[in-house]
C-alpha cells in the first residue's frame, strides 16, 4: 500500500519542476516514505531512492525521512539485509539532499537520542555528518559549531566510566564515542591549519569545542584509574588528540595556561565569547592537569618556566579544584597540587608567595579535605601533600603558615600535627642553625603563646582537644630539656611564668575536674548497671538508621577510654612540672654557689 | 582586600613634625605597613637602628605620606608585584654577606651560565625588569639532545610557530634564562650554558626530559621586547 502511495507521489512529481513541488506532495512524500519504512518495504524504498528520475525529489524532500530511516536502522539487527538497505538509503542522502536541511534532520536524530541510543545513534551518524558539513564549503564554521555542541551535549549526559571493568568495558559507550568524536572533527582541524586566516571562524568553533571536551568527560574522567599498561585506552588516546588540537589550531598551551594570571578569562579574545568563559576555568584545570600530571601535551610546553612559577599558575586551578565533592575533582586537584610541589626544591619557596592569596587558602582546604572527605584515599593524600607544601616553604613561610593554620583549622588533630611541625622546625634551627631568625628568640614566642594555651581556659573540653594539648606539652617538655635556661635560645625560660599561668596552671585545675567528674560518671553507670536498669538518653541514627543504644558495658569502655586520655596528658604534664622544678632548683643553687664564691 | 584602603593615619602632620615622635617609631610603622618594595624604593628595609641612623626624618615624613597615597600596604601587592619582590629580596640578600654564607661563594665560584653571542644584537634596546620579551629558542642536554624547542624546522610550518613571550627578570622562568635574557639586545641570539643550580635543579623535571642535576644549553633569539 504505503509504497504504491510513494511511486505514485514521486512519478506525479518526476513531471514537474522543482519549484513547483507544494506543501501538499512533501506531505504525502512523508507520510507514505514513513510508512514505508516502518513497513519493512526497504528494498522498494531503496529504488525509489536510487532512481536517476527522483534526484530533484530526493534532494528537495528526502531529509524528511531521516528519523524514520534511523529508527529503522535501529530496529533492524546488524548486518541484516534491511538495514544495509537503509543504510545505503541514508547513502543516497547524504549524496543527494540539501545539505542545510539534511544537517538539521541529522542534528534532530542526534538531539532526541537519549539513555542507551545516544552511544550507537552518534556512531551510526558522525560520518553522515561529516560528509554533510564538509559539502557546506567556506560557509560551514557555525554549522560545524552547532555539530559539535549538539554532540557534546549529548555525550555529556553519558556517564564517565568509574571502576576498572567500566573502564575497560564501556558500558555506555561514552569512550566510543569520544573516539569517532575525533576521527570526526580531524578534518576541520586540518582545514584550519591548512588554510589558517581564511578560517578564523572555523578555529574559534573547534577551539570551543576542544575546551567543552576538557570540562566533559576529560575532567571527570578517572584517567588514572586506567591501568598503566592500557596507555592506548581510547580516554587517553582522546585526551592526547584533544592536546593535539589545540596545538594544531595554533593556541599555544603556554599562553592557554600562562595568561589567567594577569587577565583571568583573556584566552584569545577575538576567539571565545563571553559564555565561553563559563567552562574555562573547568577546562584550564583540567588541560593542567593534563599536562602536569600525565604529561599528556609536554611536547608543546615549554620547559623554561621555573618551579615555583608554575605553582603559582597552577594554584588557582587546585583551589577551584579542591572545592568540588566530586572525587574525580578533588584527586586531580591533589593529584596537580602534588606534582607541582614534586617540581619545587625543599625551603626554596619564597614567604612572599603566601602574600598571593590562593597560596594560604589552598592549604586550608587540603586541611578541610584531610578532616572531611568521605573518601579515605583522598583524605590520606592530602595529608601527605600537607607536610610536602610545609616542607617547601622557606623557614619564613613554614612560621607564616604554621600561624596561619593554627588560627584557621579548628580540628585538635591537625593543630597538633603543625605542632608537631614546629617542634621539628625548633629542633632543626637549635641544630643547624636553619631559619633561627623564626623558630628561637622573638618571633617564635608568639608562635609559642599560641600554641602553649587553652582556648576556653580551664573550661576547655579536654577529651576533644587532647592530640593539641598532647603535642604541646611534648612541645614544652622538649624545649625544656634541649634549650637549657643557660642557654635560653628559644627564649622559653623567659616567658615561662606567662606559660605556667595560662596553660600548666589551668590544664591542671581542667584535668582534675575532668577526672572527677569521669570517675563520678563511672561509678554511677556502676550503679546502673547493678541496678539494670537501663536509661534511654538519646537515639544516634546513622544513614538513617538507628543505631542500637549503648549497653552500659560500653557506656564504660568509653569512659574508661576518656580517663585513659586523662592520664595519658597528666603524665607528660607531670614530667614537665618536675623538669621546671627540677631545672629551676638547679638554676637557683648554681645562683647561691656562684654568689657564695663572691 | 578592602581593608587596605582604609588604613588609618597613625599620626596627623603636626605630630609627625613633632619632636616627641622618635624617627624610630616612624620607621616601625612603615616597616609594618609598608610593602616590601615600597620599602626598598624608600630604602627602609634593615634594623630600625640603622634605618633610623640614615634617614632624615623629613624623608620619613614624605615616605609616610606617600605610603598612604600610592597605598603601598602589604597585602595590597598583586601576582606581579610579588615576583619582582622575590628579585628584591634576593638582590637585598646578595648585598648583605653575612646573612648567608652560601650567597658569598656564589659570587666567588664559578659563573652561573656563560654566554656566547651568536649574532649581535642593536646594543641599543636592552629588556627591563617586568618588561615581555619574545624568543625562539632550542634547549639542549649536554649530550646534544633537544628537550624543548619552539623553532619548526621545516620552513612550511614556521607560519604556525610563534615566539615564546614572557615577562623578564621577575622570576616566571628559569633564573639562568632571567639574567641571561636582561644582558641581551634586540635581536642579539646568543648560546647559554647554564648550571643545573640556575636552571632545574638537583630535581630536574618529573617527566624525565631533564634529569637530575643537569647543566642546559640554550640557543636563544631575542626577537623583541614591549
Amino acid at each position: 500500500m504505503a509504497i504504491e502511495e510513494l511511486r505514485a507521489i514521486t512519478q506525479r512529481c518526476q513531471a514537474l519542476q522543482e519549484d513547483a513541488f507544494n506543501g501538499e506532495d512533501f506531505d504525502l512524500f512523508q507520510s507514505a516514505g514513513q510508512r514505508c519504512l516502518e513497513e519493512g518495504h526497504i528494498a522498494q524504498a531503496l529504488e525509489i531512492f536510487q532512481d536517476e528520475k527522483n534526484k530533484v525529489i530526493i534532494r528537495c524532500m528526502g531529509w524528511n525521512l531521516v528519523g524514520p530511516l534511523v529508527r529503522c536502522i535501529r530496529c533492524y539487527p546488524q548486518q541484516s539485509e534491511k538495514q544495509e538497505a537503509c543504510l545505503r538509503i541514508l547513502d543516497q542522502m547524504v549524496q543527494l539532499c540539501n545539505p542545510k536541511e539534511l544537517l538539521l534532520g541529522l542534528l534532530e536524530q542526534v538531539e532526541d537520542a537519549c539513555g542507551e541510543d545516544i552511544s550507537p545513534v552518534i556512531s551510526l551518524l558522525l560520518q553522515p555528518l561529516q560528509t554533510v558539513l564538509m559539502k557546506l564549503g567556506d560557509k560551514k564554521a557555525y554549522s560545524v559549531g552547532l555539530a559539535l555542541s549538539t554532540l557534546v551535549n549529548r555525550i555529556s549526559t553519558l556517564p564517565v566510566p568509574y571502576s576498572k571493568d567500566q573502564i575497560q568495558q564501556d558500558p555506555h559507550g561514552l569512550c566510543r564515542c569520544c573516539s569517532s568524536l575525533v576521527t570526526f572533527a580531524k578534518p576541520f582541524v586540518a582545514e584550519v591549519v591548512k588554510r589558517q586566516e581564511h578560517s578564523k571562524e572555523l578555529k574559534s568553533e573547534l577551539l570551543k569545542f576542544c575546551f567543552s571536551c576538557l570540562k566533559y568527560p576529560l575532567l571527570r574522567a578517572h584517567l588514572d584509574q586506567i591501568p598503566k599498561d592500557t596507555e592506548e585506552h581510547s580516554l587517553w588516546l582522546f585526551a592526547t588528540d584533544i592536546l593535539d588540537f589545540l596545538w594544531l589550531l595554533g593556541e599555544p598551551l603556554s599562553k592557554v595556561f600562562l595568561q589567567q594570571g594577569s587577565t583571568p578569562h583573556a584566552l584569545d579574545e577575538q576567539d571565545l565569547s563571553q559564555d565561553d568563559v563559563l567552562y574555562c576555568e573547568d577546562s584550564r584545570a583540567c588541560l593542567a592537569y593534563l599536562l602536569f600530571v600525565h604529561y599528556i601535551g609536554m611536547n608543546y610546553f615549554p620547559l623554561v618556566f621555573s618551579p615555583s612559577f608554575l605553582l603559582q599558575c597552577n594554584m588557582t586551578h587546585i583551589e577551584m579544584l579542591l572545592k568540588r565533592m566530586e572525587e574525580s575533582m578533588l584527586s586531580k586537584g591533589l593529584d596537580l597540587f602534588e606534582n607541582c610541589l614534586l617540581r619545587v626544591e625543599d625551603n626554596s619557596l619564597l614567604h612572599q608567595y603566601l602574600e598571593i592569596k590562593s597560596f594560604l587558602s589552598v592549604p586550608e582546604d587540603l586541611v578541610k579535605v584531610m578532616i572531611l572527605c568521605p573518601i579515605e584515599h583522598l583524605r590520606k593524600k592530602s595529608f601527605k601533600i600537607l607536610q610536602l607544601y610545609i616542607d617547601k616553604l622557606n623557614a619564613e613561610g613554614k612560621y607564616k603558615l604554621f600561624r596561619c593554620l593554627l588560627k584557621t583549622s579548628n580540628h585538635s588533630g591537625t593543630e597538633g600535627y603543625i605542632i608537631q611541625n614546629i617542634k621539628n622546625q625548633i629542633d632543626l634551627s637549635l641544630k643547624t642553625g636553619y631559619g633561627r631568625k623564626w623558630f628561637s628568640g622573638q618571633r617564635l614566642i608568639p608562635l609559642l603563646h599560641t600554641v602553649l594555651s587553652l582556648p576556653e581556659g580551664v573550661e576547655t573540653d579536654l577529651l576533644q582537644n587532647s592530640d593539641r594539648i598532647m603535642a604541646a606539652l611534648n612541645l614544652l617538655r622538649y624545649l625544656i630539656i634541649k634549650d637549657p635556661e643557660y642557654e635560653n635560645q628559644t627564649e622559653i625560660w623567659t616567658e615561662l611564668s606567662r606559660i605556667e599561668r595560662d596553660f600548666l596552671k589551668p590544664l591542671r585545675m581542667g584535668l582534675n575536674m575532668s577526672k572527677a567528674h569521669y570517675e563520678a560518671k563511672i561509678s554511677s553507670t556502676k550503679q546502673d548497671r547493678r541496678e539494670s536498669h537501663i536509661k534511654t538518653i538519646c537515639t544516634i541514627t546513622a544513614g538513617g538508621k538507628t543505631l542500637p543504644n549503648m549497653t552500659p558495658e560500653m557506656q564504660l569502655q568509653v569512659l574508661q577510654s576518656a580517663l585513659f586520655t586523662f592520664d595519658l596528658i597528666e603524665s607528660v604534664l607531670v614530667r614537665v612540672e618536675e623538669l621546671i622544678e627540677v631545672k629551676g632548683k638547679v638554676m637557683t643553687e648554681e645562683q647561691i654557689g656562684s654568689n657564695e664564691d663572691i | 582586600m578592602a581593608a587596605a584602603g582604609e588604613r588609618a593615619r597613625a599620626w596627623t602632620n603636626e605630630q609627625l613634625k613633632s619632636e616627641d615622635l622618635p624617627k624610630k617609631e616612624i620607621i616601625k610603622f612603615l616597616q609594618e605597613q609598608g610593602s616590601d618594595s615600597f620599602l626598598a624604593e624608600h630604602k627602609l628595609l634593615g634594623n630600625i637602628k640603622n634605618v633610623a641612623k640614615t634617614a632624615k626624618k623629613d624623608q620619613l615624613i614624605a615616605a609616610y605620606n606617600q605610603l598612604f597615597e600610592k597605598k603601598c600596604f602589604k597585602s595590597t601587592v598583586n601576582v606581579d608585584n610579588v615576583s619582582e619582590k622575590l628579585m628584591n629580596v634576593k638582590i637585598d640578600d646578595d648585598k648583605k654577606p653575612k646573612e648567608s654564607k652560601p650567597e658569598e661563594t656564589v659570587q666567588e665560584g664559578p659563573p652561573k651560565y656563560i654566554k656566547s653571542i651568536l649574532k649581535k644584537g642593536d646594543k641599543i634596546n636592552f629588556p627591563k625588569k617586568g618588561d615581555t620579551v619574545h624568543c625562539w629558542y632550542t634547549g639542549m642536554l649536554e649530550n646534544g639532545t633537544v628537550f624543548d624547542s619552539n623553532v619548526q624546522a621545516s620552513s612550511k610550518k614556521k607560519k604556525a610557530a610563534k615566539p615564546l613571550n614572557f615577562k623578564v627578570g621577575v622570576g616566571k622562568v628559569i633564573r639562568g634564562w632571567d639574567e641571561a635574557l636582561l644582558t641581551m639586545s634586540k635581536g642579539e641570539k646568543a648560546r647559554l650554558e647554564i648550571e643545573s643550580e640556575w636552571a632545574y635543579g638537583k630535581k630536574g623535571l618529573p617527566d624525565g626530559k631533564i634529569p637530575p642535576n643537569a647543566k642546559l644549553i640554550f640557543e636563544v633569539e631575542l626577537v623583541d621586547i614591549e
